[in-house]
């Protein structure tokens, strides 16, 4: 039942502050209650709403592609080499990454910078919770792709009991709208990536 | 995605020059502006300040709890690649981000072969036409977007008196707090939230 402008408002009021406010009570109650959010969504924007790329028409599509083109010659001609324009990532981005099973309670923030003149991707990981791993066991930070990890950016491991680390690292890749990070755990013997210790938060 | 910048025909015939100014003096057609400029810590607050009226648009829109999830990070990503296209000059930012919400979602049913439901019905009922419904949602977007300018404790009775049939002595009793000082901070907050849609010719 909707509450009565009299029983929320019971003082003496002007009759123009009255009508001002009865037309915001009016409103409160036309509009209804909010959405509530599920946590995923009432963190903040994901990487992949900034990834996205633009939609277009065919034709506008195929106009930007002969720009494109043209522009590669002239920049082919100049002798210079342009790497990983267009992947969508513009600016600063952080990724969060929350532990698994392997790793529960582990959280950990990626920042990926902007790409430099060769292609290099600068990441930093600051990661809490990791537990410490046995003699010549570390972990390894790899790119995401469609389910799988497809390429190595970096290692390190974690020697204190807080299981806190922070680390630069590179992603020496062209990465495609789509792409992720995980951490794995690589012990000794182990070929290949290990059991993902963190994810990117869904 | 062609965006519509008209907005529900009966709430505004002129579009206002709206303040949309919160605490730390920023307007929306401020941020939405460096969002063009792919400026992501303004993408950040604009999503808050919108992320609950996005999904109320898409739930009443969808009426599935999952697909409006789905829809709002669509949405997102909408504005992040539109945004470029905002000119502040030709209105505020909330009818401009209404309208690339709304055309996300029917981009998104068409795209499914599904009606949206804002579409006439082939039968008549008591139920409110496309036009009403269009002024209802208008209405919750922007009522929503304000109570995201509210301080926390005042929203708070907002919520509680509105929307979950509290009394206000019921509402005191549930906060722990005198009856008066609900009854101030509702009065703050009903002052606060004209000013806010006064400056957006809605109340």
């Amino acid at each position: 039942m909707n509450p009565r402008f009299e029983d929320i408002v019971d003082e003496e009021l002007s009759p123009g502050e009255r009508e001002r406010l009865e037309r915001v009570h009016d409103l409160l109650i036309a509009a209804g209650p909010p959405a509530e959010l599920p946590p995923h969504l009432e963190r903040g924007p994901t990487l992949g709403m900034t990834l996205a790329r633009k939609r277009r028409s065919g034709q506008r599509r195929l106009m930007l592609l002969a720009a494109a083109i043209a522009v590669l010659a002239v920049v082919f001609v100049a002798g210079f080499a342009v790497g990983n324009s267009g992947n969508g990532i513009v600016g600063t981005h952080s990724l969060q990454l929350v532990g698994t099973k392997q790793a529960s309670g582990a959280l950990a923030s990626l920042v990926i910078q902007n790409a430099d003149e060769s292609g290099n991707w600068p990441m930093t990981l600051s990661a809490t919770g990791l537990p410490k791993l046995p003699t010549h066991g570390y972990y390894e930070v790899y790119l995401w792709r469609q389910g799988k990890a497809v390429a190595p950016c970096g290692v390190f491991v974690v020697s204190n009991k807080s299981g806190a680390v922070s680390v630069h690292l590179n992603a020496p890749y062209h990465i495609r709208k789509g792409d992720s990070w995980v951490v794995t755990k690589q012990l000794p013997g182990m070929n290949g990536a290990g059991p993902v210790v963190l994810h990117p938060q869904v | 995605m062609e965006l519509a910048l008209e907005t529900p025909a009966r709430l505004r015939a002129v579009p206002a020059p709206s303040p949309e100014t919160t605490e730390d003096g920023t307007t929306d057609a401020e941020l939405l502006v460096r969002v063009g400029e792919r400026d992501r810590a303004a993408f950040e607050e604009l999503y808050h300040r919108y992320v609950r009226s996005v999904m109320g648009i898409a739930l009443r829109r969808l009426r599935d709890r999952g697909r409006a999830e789905d829809a709002v990070q669509e949405i997102f990503a909408a504005v992040w690649r539109s945004a470029a296209s905002y000119r502040p000059e030709r209105g505020p930012a909330a009818p401009w981000l209404y309208a690339v919400a709304r055309n996300a979602i029917i981009d998104r049913m068409r795209a499914r072969n599904e009606q949206p439901t804002a579409e006439a019905p082939e039968v008549p009922s008591g139920e409110p036409g496309p036009l009403e419904r269009a002024e209802r949602s208008y209405v919750s977007w922007r009522v929503h977007r304000a109570m995201e300018e509210l301080p926390e404790k005042e929203r708070e009775v907002i919520e509680l008196a509105y929307w979950s049939g509290m009394s206000q002595s019921e509402v005191a009793e549930y906060l722990h707090i005198p009856l008066g000082t609900v009854k101030t901070r509702t009065r703050s907050a009903l002052t606060r939230l004209a000013g806010v849609l006064e400056g957006e010719e809605l109340a």
